[in-house]
This record gives structure tokens, C-alpha cells and sequence, in this order.
């Protein structure tokens, strides 16, 4: 297993190079998955090799308190998270800009790293995922406190066994832990935020949604305000735009990230 | 069980029964992570509802597989083409087969 340390963090990381020949340098996209039940997984079994055999350098890296990598106690603003990311391309020696997509949580990590460090992202792509501006906190606060009263139950957890598989009751039950464990409830919602015109976000965003998640009524919000945004909205699709419209997310993200590549992409 | 690693794998040598002692050695690492090394692993073995992994085991199963057996085994390309629950639902015996057919193919060049 890969392990790097990123600042004071042992961090989890799968990078798989581009597994055919490309002009110049091959454009690095990094992967950032959700939070709780989540880690790189989602995307070492989804989009990571499709990237590789793309001509893509693929960086997929299990967040703090998640997978594979270091869980402390405490440390779980959203800043926390953007530093750690940029420890790891520092220690990964990665100095030009990168694509960042972001699943989720992850795309919002995506778009706190673009507001604060504009010259180490390329373009921010978020499957289903918000800016991490003052009312997200607001919801971030809401849904970590529903998960930790309700995950936290042998009577919840059985019954997401029985309607959606021992697996998926199994992962819940470790976020519950992680919620337990961990400062993560109270840390998200003090996150720095940045500014709901969004203009902290320079760099050109492709933002995913499913129609009946409900963010995606952000699509307007966004095409107003950021000054480079492209929207795809997948109907009859909730929040796992990931795991279950997997081939039309990979066609939108490789076609976007040829589109803004330095080097020429397979 | 003790499994020499350093051996080189060609494809003359290579049977189910060397192929699943490998993989039951990897999978003893990862288990013993969790507290549970003296689970007998068989080809009928499942990841998930046997051995209780999680997919991001099977990440570090999958670096594993490469570090010991190189290119020739993808283990990332192989389950590209399942479903969720179909990885979920795998065994260990489906994975023996694929390093198996992987390195023989190889072997054969």
C-alpha cells in the first residue's frame, strides 16, 4: 500500500500514470471523494483506469479520517482538508496546475483549494457537490447531525441491512464511528467559507448534478456567477451520480478535460 | 502458511493451489489489520460476507497483486467491467482464476 506523508499526515494514496503514450506532459487529475462512507475506492473502481488508459496521470487519495489514512480526533474544518491536499502535491513534487474533481464533500474541498491557491488548479470539476460558501455550512451542520443521531442506532443500522444491503449498513455504521471518534460534527460547520458571489472561483468549473438531487437547483446559480461554468444535469439520477451513471461521467469529465489540457490527451 | 514471495512467478509454475496460498498470505496482512489473522481462506471465500472487507481493502489487495505479479495482472481492469455488487459479491477463487488465465497468457507471450 502507498502511503505518503502529506504535512503531519499519513495519507493513502493510488496514482496510476497514463498507460498510453502522450505529447508533452499528460495533465494530472486528482480525484477527491465524499465524506463518511466514502474513500479512493469509488474511484479506483470507477474512473481511475478509464483516466489512465485516457493518457491521464490519475492521483486518487483517501482523505483524512477516511480509508486508508490517518484519522486523528480532531482538525476536520474544510481547510484542514485543502491543506492536506496541497501537503500531498507538494510531496508528490506536482508544481503545475492540476484538474480537481470532487465528489460531494470532495467537490467542495475542489473549490476551497481554487479559491485559496488558484495557481495549483487548472479546472474544478464537482459531481454533485457545492461551494463551500456561509449556507452550506448551514446544511453541512444539518446532515452531519441527522447522520450522527441516526447512524449511531443498532435499530437504523439494521434496517439499512435489510432495504439496502449489509454492505451499505456496514459502511454506515463506520461513519456513525467516524462521527463518535472524531470532531468532524463540529468542525465542518466552522469552515471558512468563501464569499456567495463566488469570485473567489477564477479557474472554468464543469459541475454535475442529478435532476432529482436536490442540488441541483444550484444550476442557475452557478451559470450566473461563475465566469467559466459548464453544467450537465443527468434526469431521473439522485445524488450517486457516480456509482450509477459511472460511463456518463467519465465521457463528460475526459471530454472537458481534453478540452482544457496543455498537452494533447488520447 | 508460509508463502515465498521473492520467487519468480512464470508461467510454467504457475497453478491454482501456489496462486491461492499467494493470495491467502496478502489477505492474512490486510486481516491481521483488523485483529483477524486464523480465517481459513478457500477458492468459495467471499471479500465482503466472508472475510468482512471493505472495497478500499480490495484497493490495497489490488496494489498487492501488482507489487507480486506485475503488469500481467490488472487487477483494477478486471473488475472495471463488474457492477458494485458484483465486487461485493466476489470470491477469492474468481480472483485466483484471473491471476491464473493472466499469467499463463503471459507466459505463453
Amino acid at each position: 500500500m502507498t502511503k505518503i506523508l502529506a504535512g503531519d499526515l499519513d495519507t493513502h494514496v493510488q496514482r496510476l500514470p497514463p498507460t498510453v503514450p502522450v505529447d508533452g506532459e499528460a495533465p494530472v487529475v486528482v480525484f477527491i471523494h465524499g465524506l463518511l462512507t466514502d474513500s479512493l475506492a469509488s474511484y479506483y473502481f470507477t474512473l481511475g483506469p478509464a483516466f489512465a488508459a485516457a493518457g491521464v496521470d490519475v492521483v486518487m487519495y483517501d482523505l483524512r479520517g477516511h480509508g486508508k489514512s490517518d484519522r486523528p480526533a480532531t482538525g476536520y474544518q474544510l481547510e484542514r482538508f485543502v491543506a492536506d491536499l496541497v501537503a500531498l502535491l507538494d510531496a508528490m513534487e506536482i508544481t503545475r496546475p492540476v484538474h480537481l474533481v470532487g465528489n460531494s464533500f470532495g467537490g467542495s474541498i475542489a473549490f476551497g483549494l481554487a479559491a485559496a491557491h488558484p495557481d495549483r488548479v487548472a479546472t474544478v470539476i464537482a459531481i454533485e457537490a457545492e461551494p463551500p460558501v456561509r449556507a452550506w455550512t448551514v446544511r453541512m451542520a444539518e446532515g452531519l447531525d441527522l447522520a450522527k443521531s441516526q447512524l449511531t442506532q443498532d435499530a437504523v443500522i439494521d434496517w439499512i441491512a435489510v432495504n439496502n444491503g449489509r454492505h451499505t449498513a456496514r459502511l454506515s455504521r463506520a461513519a456513525g464511528r467516524l462521527l463518535q471518534v472524531t470532531s468532524m460534527l463540529e468542525d465542518i460547520p466552522v469552515s471558512d467559507t468563501i464569499s456567495d458571489d463566488l469570485s473567489a472561483i477564477r479557474c472554468p468549473v464543469l459541475a454535475i448534478f442529478g435532476a432529482d438531487s436536490g442540488l441541483s437547483r444550484q444550476v442557475p446559480y452557478f451559470e450566473s456567477y461563475l465566469s467559466s461554468c459548464r453544467t450537465v444535469v443527468l434526469p431521473d439520477q439522485g445524488h450517486s451520480v457516480l456509482i450509477e451513471r459511472t460511463d456518463e461521467t467519465r465521457d463528460a469529465i475526459l471530454g472537458w478535460v481534453r478540452d482544457h489540457a496543455l498537452g494533447r490527451v488520447g | 502458511m508460509s508463502v515465498d514471495t521473492t520467487a519468480p512467478v512464470t508461467g510454467g509454475q504457475v497453478t491454482e493451489d501456489t496462486v491461492l496460498a499467494e493470495i491467502s498470505g496478502m489477505l492474512r496482512v490486510l486481516l491481521d489489520e483488523y485483529g483477524l489473522d486464523d480465517v481459513e481462506i478457500t477458492m468459495d471465500t467471499r471479500f465482503h460476507e466472508d472475510l468482512e472487507l471493505e472495497s478500499i481493502d480490495l484497493v490495497s489487495l489490488s496494489a498487492d497483486l501488482k507489487e507480486r505479479y506485475g503488469d500481467e495482472v490488472n487487477f483494477a481492469e478486471f473488475i472495471a467491467g463488474f457492477e458494485l455488487e458484483e465486487i461485493i459479491a466476489m470470491t477469492v477463487g474468481q480472483l485466483v482464476d484471473h491471476v491464473v488465465v493472466s499469467l499463463r497468457e503471459a507466459a505463453r507471450g
